[in-house]
């Protein structure tokens, strides 16, 4: 057990696992930054995760796959927008809508494609690639983790360094934050509040069809039905126990994808496996007990003691 | 306003999923095969079989007629298909004017929930059918009431347990289970004997570990992995099966994460047993160079890509279930308020062997398989079971 948990494979498995929910975590920052909880990641990934199947499939190379794809994403991100700021929806029900949408929208897609119900087998599509770096993969043990991870995991890392720049050092990200913070104050010196959720919540749609696009190109290499699993509303809680920040985001995500990394190494234990799938929630629940009390600890001292 | 626009959203996301199932359901009724005359001459063997048969309530002229509602599509590539299989085969033997079916595609998503009682119940109320085929646990209650209501109606019902004693032991159902643990004890054996064949490309002889992936921790399940383990200790009782559950039947990516755990902890031979969660397993097993047995549906064919490693497949055979059931009704043979478990004996379970089988498996390994299925048909080996019966 030791053993494995020292071995390159469990970091691999970690990073595997923190990828998806990274990309939809700060798909979620960018929309809470600007004021709307972005519920419909989990739909959107699971449609970005069939999109880049089938894009990849149809222009034959990843890239113009995962292209496409974002491209897909932001327009339901735009969609998403159109109903809660030009309609006033409910931002929460029509992001249900959006994932009810999905669960049988995607097969209904896939069955009109390929023909198939529970896995997109026939459809050939193109995995983002594995990055291998020479010389560093000669490296013992630490060659092993930063050689041969998906492309796609190093872009959700890129993508944390991104976010943070823009949100932190752009005009537009500065305003997105002022929306978010105060509408009526953002409006007041002629910030159009509208304008900017529009932007963010394309942003986010983007950003979470990146995670799903990489369900089916790299983490799997097919799609299957339903696969998102939920993981949309893990980046979601990800996301608020990161404050909403990048950067608490992408901490926060890489403890969840060590949580549940840990719990599938501990299934080969004689630990019971229902103990052990508490783990990656157990993680979430005490994690944002220790956010929490640093919170009241911060709030405290400001209050002056 | 906002409730309009909200309305005609949620109105579209239930359109959008409903026809995701109902994609084919222009093909309710299948076309009769055997329309090229080569009907006439059963139909006098099975007259009167017919007549024996008394019980049976307003059934349409002398034709024995079968209605499958499926809680599903055709198109599955497991059950679904399997069944209509087994009926078509039954009608083109018998000619369609001594056995005729319906297909109703009810659907399958949460969406189409509602409409399965009410469609088995108008079923009922036709009195076309000399018997109604459903399945899969989700059947369970509509049948339950429907068998209350229409107490002259026959049905068949598979791969669930129907619970007799808690609804009023009704007489008219007949209740088909299947021996996964006897099909498993086969996979079972199959992967302890490749385990330590060095022959076999890719193969770690030195550790003598297999694994197997669940979907959901229950009594189904479990019986496959009783059969599994006891094949697996019964070739060599020192084989480790290392067992790991996903928790649902759909996480593709954590079947793929547990499943990628195992090999890379010394597992050579795996059995996925989750679902659409278990095509992890065989993209782990593709990742690895390994292999992981299928299940329910002839996966090697399935899956081209990943068909390297996967040596064969476990399958329920429900058209052959079927096909053997209402062969017996019409000879009168069958009886109703009973439940049987068909297993080896039966056809109601098989571990496919064909060509890529052979290709897969050294002759020894296939011969020790075939002398187990017939000790298992002869009762010389007795499977455990995780269900009790």
């Amino acid at each position: 057990m030791l053993q494995s948990l020292l071995s390159p494979d469990f970091f691999n498995a970690i990073l595997r696992a923190t990828t998806p929910i990274l990309f939809a975590a700060l798909a979620s920052s960018v929309a809470s930054k600007s004021g709307i909880t972005n519920m419909a990641l989990e739909g959107i990934m699971l449609f970005s995760a069939l999109f880049g199947v089938i894009f990849s499939a149809m222009t034959g190379h990843w890239a113009a796959g995962l292209l496409l794809t974002m491209v897909a994403g932001g327009l339901i991100g735009l969609l998403l927008a159109f109903f809660v700021l030009n309609l006033k929806t409910d931002e929460i029900l029509a992001a249900i809508a959006i994932n009810l949408m999905a669960t049988g929208g995607t097969v209904l897609l896939m069955l009109a494609v390929s023909g198939d119900r529970g896995s997109s087998t026939s459809i050939a599509s193109v995995s983002a690639p594995r990055l291998v770096i020479p010389v560093i993969d000669k490296i013992p043990f630490l060659g092993q983790i930063l050689s041969g991870q998906n492309l796609m995991t190093w872009l959700s890392i890129l993508a944390v360094v991104v976010m943070h720049l823009f949100l932190y050092k752009t005009p537009l990200g500065l305003k997105i934050r002022a929306v978010g913070e105060n509408k009526n104050a953002a409006e007041s010196v002629g910030i159009s509040a509208r304008k900017i959720q529009y932007i963010a919540l394309i942003l986010s749609g983007l950003l979470a069809s990146m995670g799903g696009f990489f369900l089916s190109g790299g983490y799997m290499n097919m799609f299957t039905k339903d696969m998102s699993a939920g993981k949309g509303y893990i980046a979601l809680a990800a996301s608020a126990m990161g404050g909403d920040t990048p950067v608490g985001g992408f901490l926060v995500s890489l403890l969840f994808g060590a949580a549940q990394a840990l719990a599938n190494m501990m299934q080969l234990t004689d630990i019971p496996h229902e103990l052990i799938q508490m783990v990656p929630y157990l993680t979430t629940l005490i994690g944002l007990g220790i956010y929490s009390y640093a919170g009241l600890k911060k709030r405290q001292k400001l209050a002056g003691k | 306003m906002m409730k309009k626009v909200l309305a005609m959203l949620l109105a579209s996301a239930m359109v959008v999923s409903m026809t995701a199932c109902g994609g084919n359901s222009n093909s309710d009724t299948t076309e009769p095969a055997a329309e090229d005359g080569s009907a006439e001459a059963p139909a006098e063997d099975a007259a009167p079989a017919e007549d024996a048969d008394a019980e049976v309530p307003a059934a349409s002229g002398d034709t024995y007629k079968a209605a499958l509602l499926l809680n599903g599509t055709l198109g599955d590539k497991s059950f679904y298909d399997s069944a209509n299989e087994g009926l078509t085969r039954l009608r083109d033997e018998l000619g369609a004017d001594v056995f005729d079916f319906k297909v109703e595609q009810m659907g399958g998503t949460a969406a189409d929930e509602s409409k399965w009682e009410p469609t088995l119940l108008d079923y009922c109320d036709s009195g076309e059918y000399d018997v109604i085929i459903m399945g899969t646990w989700q059947m369970a209650d509509p049948l339950a009431k429907a068998a209350e209501q229409y107490p002259d109606q026959k049905f068949m019902f598979f791969d669930e347990q129907f619970d007799f004693a808690g609804n009023g032991d009704p007489q008219n159902i007949y209740n088909i289970l299947y021996k996964q643990n006897e099909v498993s004890y086969l996979v079972g054996a199959a992967a302890a004997m490749m385990t330590t064949d060095e022959t076999i490309e890719g193969i770690d002889p030195s550790t003598k570990k297999i694994g197997f992936l669940g979907g959901m921790d229950n009594a189904v399940i479990n019986d496959f992995l009783k059969g599994y383990e006891q094949g697996a200790k019964d070739v060599d009782p020192e084989i480790e099966v290392q067992v790991s559950w996903v928790g649902d039947f759909v996480d593709s990516t954590k079947g793929k994460d547990l499943a990628l755990a195992q090999y890379q902890n010394g597992v050579d031979v795996g059995y996925n047993v989750a679902g659409n969660a278990g095509l992890g397993q065989i993209e782990a097993a593709g990742d690895t160079n390994l292999y992981a047995f299928g299940v329910d549906s002839d996966q090697a064919s399935l899956l081209p890509d990943y068909a390297k490693n996967i040596p064969t497949s476990a399958l329920k055979n429900v058209g052959n279930s079927l096909y053997r059931a209402i062969k017996m009704d019409l000879d009168g043979s069958l009886t109703y308020g009973t439940t049987e478990v068909l297993g080896f004996a039966e056809g109601g379970v098989e571990l496919v062997k064909d060509a890529h089988y052979e290709e897969m498996l050294p002759e020894n390994i296939r011969t020790a398989l075939d002398e187990m299925e017939q000790k298992i048909i002869s009762g010389e080996i007795v499977v455990d079971t995780a269900i009790e019966r």
